[in-house]
């Protein structure tokens, strides 16, 4: 079975949130001490947006091993970008490849983005929280070049 | 058309032909241009009759409404019973996002609400408000397809941002009465792309008792509205509802009153929208997600009597073409719950 990780990195008032609520000496100190929340480096090789019509732009992307996706939020609306057993209430919102770990952006407010790094091959079914019977998408993570 | 008068100029055998000719044309358009206006006068007559028996019809409905003896036997009632096991409090609140706003629409008729065209459901009471009357209703295929006016509940909404909302509230009195132990305390604003800010509150005043269908002495909790239920607009689906109330507030625009009294009504339900934010018939709901509903409705209760009115809300609001909404249906997403049983 290969080894799971995987990288997340919230940006805008998801950020500035934990700051306000730690303080920043702790927060950047915390950053370093965590390896789940990280920089990625390099573009996303793919970006999807959210709507005001409750969607995400782009139904199905296919990505590698190993590369970002990006989801901004272009509405005015809350939403999240999430595969997490935790928080679906609908068995058909979501799905994991076998061995993946599950992700939650929590709650983007308009213009705020989250990236996720897959590294685990398979399809990923993923949902927003508030609009879960509506807002559904997938990832088709597929084995990098060469491996 | 040509003159009848300039063509009886000459006396020549010729002309008098013509003259002839044209004396049986005008008198021919003399009696086309009398039996069209015979035509429009009963068209007059047979719009008019339509109106009237239209308007006969639709206080009939009225007077019909299924809630009447119900409501009759509670609204004088001076002390009303309490929830059974105790009041229940709880706030509703949404600190940032946006709101949907609802626009006006043609709502899709669900024949599990409104039946068929042969065996009609729901069509008593004010149209709009508990009731659909079944002309109003289109029809193909042997069922009722959509309503054939828009109305505040409908498929079409509009994002707009900055929404806030909080929602305090007690529920004690069980029943409709003459008086309640019920509290309400709500406050919700957003904004359009402009920047004006748009606001409603309530109450100073809730519905102790419903005109036209139940109230519960302003607050409900835990119970079935719309749709089939009689409680409220057959227009919306029938939803579970976790808490709701009925009172008299105001419509603020950029912190001016710009409507009062209005009857402001807010639920929280289940989730009824699907793909597209379109709303939900009632085998689409989604019963593990909840939202909240805003609504300030065209319609007042008649001074007196016990059913509604048309009255369009001034929400200083206005829309792509140019006309002003007339109405506010507002919907929250973005939640935080709480409540609790006991005092």
């Amino acid at each position: 079975m290969s080894m799971i990780s995987f990288r997340a990195v919230f940006t805008g008032r998801a950020v500035r949130a934990v700051l306000g609520g730690l303080g920043g000496l702790v927060l950047w100190m915390s950053l370093i001490a965590a390896p789940a929340v990280a920089q990625t480096s390099g573009a996303p090789a793919a970006t999807i947006g959210m709507t005001n019509t409750l969607s995400f732009t782009k139904d199905t992307v296919r990505v590698e091993v190993g590369e970002t996706v990006r989801w901004k939020n272009n509405s005015v609306i809350v939403h999240t970008v999430t595969a997490d057993p935790e928080e679906a209430t609908m068995d058909e919102s979501m799905r994991l490849p076998e061995g993946a770990a599950s992700f939650h952006s929590g709650n983007l407010e308009p213009d705020e983005t989250f990236e996720y790094t897959f590294e685990t091959p398979g399809r990923y079914r993923y949902f927003c929280v508030p609009h879960e019977a509506a807002m559904r998408a997938t990832v088709i993570v597929e084995p990098a070049e060469g491996q | 058309m040509t003159c009848p008068q300039l063509v009886s100029v000459s006396l020549s055998s010729t002309q008098r032909s013509v003259r002839l000719r044209a004396g049986a044309f005008f008198q021919r358009g003399l009696l086309v241009l009398a039996g069209a206006l015979l035509l429009l006068l009963g068209a007059v007559d047979t719009a008019q009759a339509q109106d009237k028996k239209m308007k006969k019809m639709l206080m009939q409905l009225q007077e019909m409404n299924q809630a009447d003896g119900y409501l009759e036997a509670h609204r004088n009632i001076k002390e009303p019973l309490e929830l059974l096991g105790g009041p229940i409090s709880f706030t509703v609140e949404q600190n940032a996002g946006g709101v949907f706003v609802g626009l006006p629409d043609q709502r899709e008729l669900d024949s599990d609400v409104f039946g068929t065209p042969e065996m009609p459901r729901a069509f008593t009471g004010t149209p709009g408000v508990t009731g659909v009357p079944v002309p109003f209703r289109e029809v193909e295929n042997g069922q009722f397809t959509q309503l054939d006016r828009p109305t505040p509940f409908g498929d079409k909404s509009m994002a707009l941002p900055n929404g806030t909302m909080m929602l305090k509230a007690k529920d004690v009195t069980a029943t409709d009465a003459a008086t309640t132990k019920d509290e309400v305390k709500f406050k919700a604003s957003w904004e359009d792309k402009e920047g004006n800010t748009y606001a409603v509150r309530c109450c100073e005043m809730l519905a102790t008792a419903g005109p036209e269908f139940p109230t519960f002495g302003g607050v409900v909790t835990n119970h079935i509205l719309h749709g089939f239920s009689g409680i409220g607009t057959p227009l919306m689906p029938t939803e579970y509802t976790y808490a709701a109330f009925w009172g008299m507030g105001e419509v603020l625009k950029n912190g001016e009153v710009v409507d009062k009294p209005r009857v402001v009504h807010g639920m929280l339900t289940e989730y009824v929208r699907t793909e597209g934010y379109e709303l939900a018939s009632d085998s689409e709901v989604t019963p593990t997600r909840r939202h909240f509903h805003l609504m300030v409705a065209p319609f007042m209760p008649v001074q007196g009597e016990h059913k509604f009115e048309h009255d369009n809300v001034s929400t200083g609001f206005q829309l792509p073409n140019g006309k002003e909404l007339p109405f506010w249906h507002v919907m929250f997403e973005n939640l935080n719950i709480d409540s609790q049983r006991g005092e």
